[in-house]
């Protein structure tokens, strides 16, 4: 399953790359996950509990940081599996400085367009019998996921300008 | 297979049921045609159901102060056959007659459905082209949500914790009005790979009234206020219906899968538009 789209931030490009390699910031976005554990350079562990509808699935999986180039572009991987099944997938997230016209805004105009393309499998029962929706579905968490960044992005105190 | 271990209730009354639901991790049971296979499959394990199949208040059908209001565990097949609804919300009653199969619509509920919130479930259609509202209970009290509202992102709705659908709140019909829903069906499931609802009404042979919802094609249901904007005025000829149909997909994120993908689903949006309004024009009386 291809995965691709683009999400704008309403940070500095060097901020939201800063914001997207912190794993407590990750941590807090992505739905369902409170905790990454470092388990090597830029390699953490982590547990998401995805609920959607009623279906509860708990994953247990590893997410990596490779290919930096700040702060231009970074590739990550993720893959997990849990009773209900199995994910896996990686992309390229690629930052370029963009303008916000929204009020989200905190400082001017300035923003950042993080372009996402990537693969993702996903197996088990729930691919077996949620094939319908795991496009819709992954778009989903990746939208929250995204959402939720751009709330903490808005309302993390700014490092202070040098 | 066999789902995990769960408490069951039965409750009788809407505020048992309510106060039972707002107790925290009771997960309401309808019809059980989207629950019950996910809990064999052991992907839902509620650790406790509260049936609401048992609450006459929640079986109803009434016509009060100019709608039709058609209680959460009214099954598909009774909206499809109710007189009142044939009558005075036909549209509502062809979307249900085109839900799954026989044993879905006799099982299934118009709450159920519209809770679970399948991209790619029938109703989302018919209700937003109905501009129909849905009276959400808890505990706490009641309130009242539009369609657009209620229906929030793929499986998800307004519903919070504790609150369930108690109603669907449909206008009557204005006289003069033809309506249409064509579904591209998913053979297996039975799910609407496309859909989409149509109301149109005519006056001085220009379409002055028109109405269009669609499912399937996007991560929740929506009204198709560009096609409507290109129809609205014209004769209603068959090239404005083609013309005012092919932007039914203009800046939609389509959805995809094994079955259709995205682009094939918007080709597919066009056709299926493009006939539900070719045939609620023709059906204009």
């Amino acid at each position: 399953m291809k995965i691709g789209g683009s999400y704008t931030l309403p940070v500095a490009r060097d901020r939201a790359y800063q914001l997207l390699q912190d794993p407590e910031v990750l941590a807090r976005c992505m739905p369902g996950t409170d905790h990454l554990s470092k388990v090597g350079p830029d390699e953490y562990e982590m547990k998401m509990k995805v609920v959607i509808s009623a279906v509860q699935g708990l994953f247990a999986g590893k997410v990596r940081i490779t290919d930096q180039k700040p702060p231009e572009q970074f590739r990550l991987a993720v893959e997990g599996s849990g009773k209900v099944g199995f994910m896996k997938g990686g992309g390229l997230l690629t930052l370029a400085p963009a303008t916000v016209t929204t009020g989200m805004s905190i400082r001017g105009s300035e923003g950042t367009e993080v372009r996402y393309e990537g693969d993702a499998q996903v197996g088990g029962t729930i691919a077996g019998v949620g094939q319908r929706l795991l496009d819709t579905t992954a778009k989903m968490i990746i939208k929250k996921f995204f959402e939720k960044l751009a709330e903490v992005a808005a309302a993390a105190p700014q490092p202070a300008a040098t | 297979m066999i789902p995990q271990n769960f408490e069951y209730s039965a409750p009788n009354t809407l505020s048992e049921a309510l106060a039972l639901l707002s107790s925290g991790n009771a997960k309401v049971l309808a019809g059980g045609m989207s629950l019950i296979p996910l809990m064999k499959l052991r992907l839902a394990a509620p650790e406790h159901l509260v049936d609401l199949g048992r609450v006459p208040d929640l079986k109803a059908i009434r016509e009060e102060g100019g709608s039709v209001r058609i209680g959460a565990t009214v099954t598909h097949y009774e909206i499809e056959s109710s007189p009142l609804i044939r009558a005075k919300c036909p549209l509502l009653a062809e979307a249900a007659s085109n839900i799954g199969d026989v044993q879905v619509r006799n099982m299934g509920t118009i709450g159920g459905s519209i809770a679970h919130a399948d991209p790619a479930a029938d109703y989302p259609a018919s209700l937003l082209a109905l501009e129909a509202q849905v009276r959400i209970a808890s505990a706490k009290g009641e309130r009242t949500a539009r369609i657009e509202e209620f229906l929030v992102d793929a499986l998800s709705t307004a519903l919070e914790p504790g609150e369930i659908v108690r109603e669907v709140i449909v206008p009557i019909e204005t006289a003069g009005t033809g309506v249409s829903y064509q579904k591209m069906v998913q053979p297996a499931s039975g799910f609407a790979i496309v859909g989409a609802a149509v109301r149109v009404r005519k006056s001085g042979g220009k379409v002055a009234f028109v109405r269009v919802g669609i499912t399937g094609l996007a991560a929740k249901g929506f009204r198709a206020a560009a096609v409507e904007k290109l129809i609205e005025g014209t004769a209603g000829s068959a090239a404005d219906v083609q013309k005012a149909a092919n932007v039914v997909a203009d800046g939609v994120d389509a959805n995809s899968d094994l079955s259709a993908s995205a682009a094939y689903r918007r080709q597919m949006a066009k056709v299926y538009t493009a006939r539900a309004l070719t045939q609620a024009l023709a059906r204009i009386s």
